[in-house]
């Protein structure tokens, strides 16, 4: 190996690219020649500083719903129904390695909750419920309650329908003190769902809407000091979820299920 | 060029035979989606990081990686190998075909030269700049270099990727990946010494 080699090959040196053979020849030329083996030091401090300073772009939290959402879409994607109840379907264990370390703690509460609660009554819906409220849950704890921030329904809704199966129905309701703020994807029930954002005061309010085939009985739950709202209207199942109090949640059902009567 | 440098262990090594098994051709749609989650999901961070430094914002890499984590599930069955070094080209291609559309001054050919792979004895304080170089100063000098280089650099900084991988994924040989790498380094020390200089004078007037 000349000198001139081995200058050339002090980067994938360097990047631990060399075999054993040639990591030798280089070690020699690098004991006998001090401004190559400064050249090495040189870059070698170099690779360790863009490592350690360098930005490095994570995906944020929504954006793997969003993925998983499209996946499930896709034809050949989840066609296929588990004959488990959902909860009990290996593959939804998967959903604890990619919560964040903040919303995994609370994901874990609610997955050890559900689990119990499913014993004694293995329902559904008991099932969609947890899932909506772990939405909701999850959205707070990472502070993200929203893919598209508009107060605009004509905004909001051509921005779900372009990424849904189905177009939801969306209405402001600030009139009746239900600003709206925005929506979001996510992915309820092994469906990708709209979810439609209100806020109330301080409270947060989220608005889960997807399309049912069966009309399903209303139901109003607490769960964890959270109010649950559930009803079906015009072909569409809609889950309410906030901290709201319970009477003030359920005057925003009886809106929603008035404006998505349709004209 | 040195291509087909025997001097690189990698230009002998062929690819891991085991992780032929990652494929799944006639499993049930569900299973596949699972071994999807399992086994592809887990780069989504890679997939992202890579993106956004090519396009440089995060709209449009947020809109680049779900398309191309949706072509890398049709696409699922074509996984050979690493799935990491995989995805990532589908991401890149993805990302290019995206500069090519909104960016084409990135993608122009640049020359490929080789003078700046050899060390000289002048370049003295390269690495003092990028030590001494704040984060934003040494982010917005990698931000700045040609895509080309700039690629190279991400893969192999900061998702510590082999030079084989580098190299599939850049659909470059091997010795291009060495060489634009060097390349890389070097206008990197360059432009973060002359940002470095250059707040210095402006210090002492």
């Amino acid at each position: 190996m000349t000198l001139e080699e081995a200058g050339r090959l002090l980067h994938a040196h360097i990047d631990g690219e060399l075999d054993v053979a040639k990591t030798l020849e280089l070690e020699a030329h690098l004991a006998r020649n001090p401004s190559l083996r400064a050249a090495g030091e040189r870059l070698r401090e170099m690779s360790v500083a863009i490592r350690d300073k360098a930005d490095y772009h994570a995906a944020p939290a929504w954006l793997e719903a969003r993925v998983r959402a499209a996946i499930a879409a896709e034809p050949g994607g989840a066609t296929t129904r588990p004959s488990w109840p959902a909860w009990l379907n290996p593959a939804s264990f998967a959903v604890a390695n990619w919560l964040r370390p903040a919303a995994s703690f609370a994901a874990v509460a609610l997955f050890t909750w559900v689990v119990a609660l499913g014993y004694m009554r293995p329902a559904e819906d008991d099932h969609i419920a947890h899932e909506v409220l772990a939405s909701h849950v999850r959205s707070m704890l990472a502070n993200r309650s929203f893919d598209v921030a508009s107060s605009d329904q004509h905004t909001v809704k051509p921005w779900l329908s372009a990424r849904l199966a189905f177009s939801p129905p969306v209405t402001d309701l600030s009139a009746s003190g239900f600003e709206l703020v925005g929506g979001r994807l996510d992915y309820v029930g092994d469906q990708p769902v709209a979810v439609l954002v209100y806020k109330r005061r301080q409270h947060v309010i989220d608005v889960f809407v997807w399309p049912v085939a069966a009309p399903k009985l209303d139901q109003t739950l607490t769960r964890d000091g959270f109010n649950i709202e559930h009803f079906a209207k015009n072909g569409m199942d809609y889950w309410l979820v906030s901290d709201l109090a319970r009477n003030e949640l359920n005057d925003l059902a009886q809106l929603v299920a008035e404006y998505s009567a349709g004209p | 060029m040195f291509a087909t440098d025997p001097m690189l262990q990698h230009e002998t090594r062929r690819g891991p035979p085991q992780a032929r098994e990652a494929t799944a051709p006639d499993r049930p749609a569900g299973e596949r989606k699972g071994r999807f989650e399992q086994v592809v999901l887990p780069h989504l961070d890679a997939a992202y990081n890579l993106a956004r430094w090519l396009t440089r914002n995060d709209h449009d890499a947020q809109d680049i990686v779900q398309d191309a984590m949706l072509r890398a599930f049709r696409f699922f069955e074509g996984l050979r190998g690493e799935p990491k070094p995989w995805l990532l080209a589908i991401v890149r291609n993805c990302c290019f075909t995206w500069l090519h559309a909104n960016r084409p001054a990135d993608t122009v050919a640049f020359n490929e030269g080789l003078a700046e792979l050899l060390p000289s004895e002048d370049e003295g304080p390269e690495a003092l700049a990028v030590r001494n170089s704040d984060r934003k100063m040494l982010n917005a000098a990698i931000a700045t270099l040609a895509v080309p280089f700039r690629e190279v650099l991400i893969l192999r900084e900061l998702e510590d990727l082999s030079y084989k991988d580098i190299a599939r994924i850049a659909e470059v040989p091997i010795g291009t990946v060495m060489s634009r790498l060097a390349r890389a380094r070097r206008m990197l020390a360059d432009s973060l010494r002359a940002i470095h200089n250059f707040s210095r004078t402006q210090v002492h007037k």
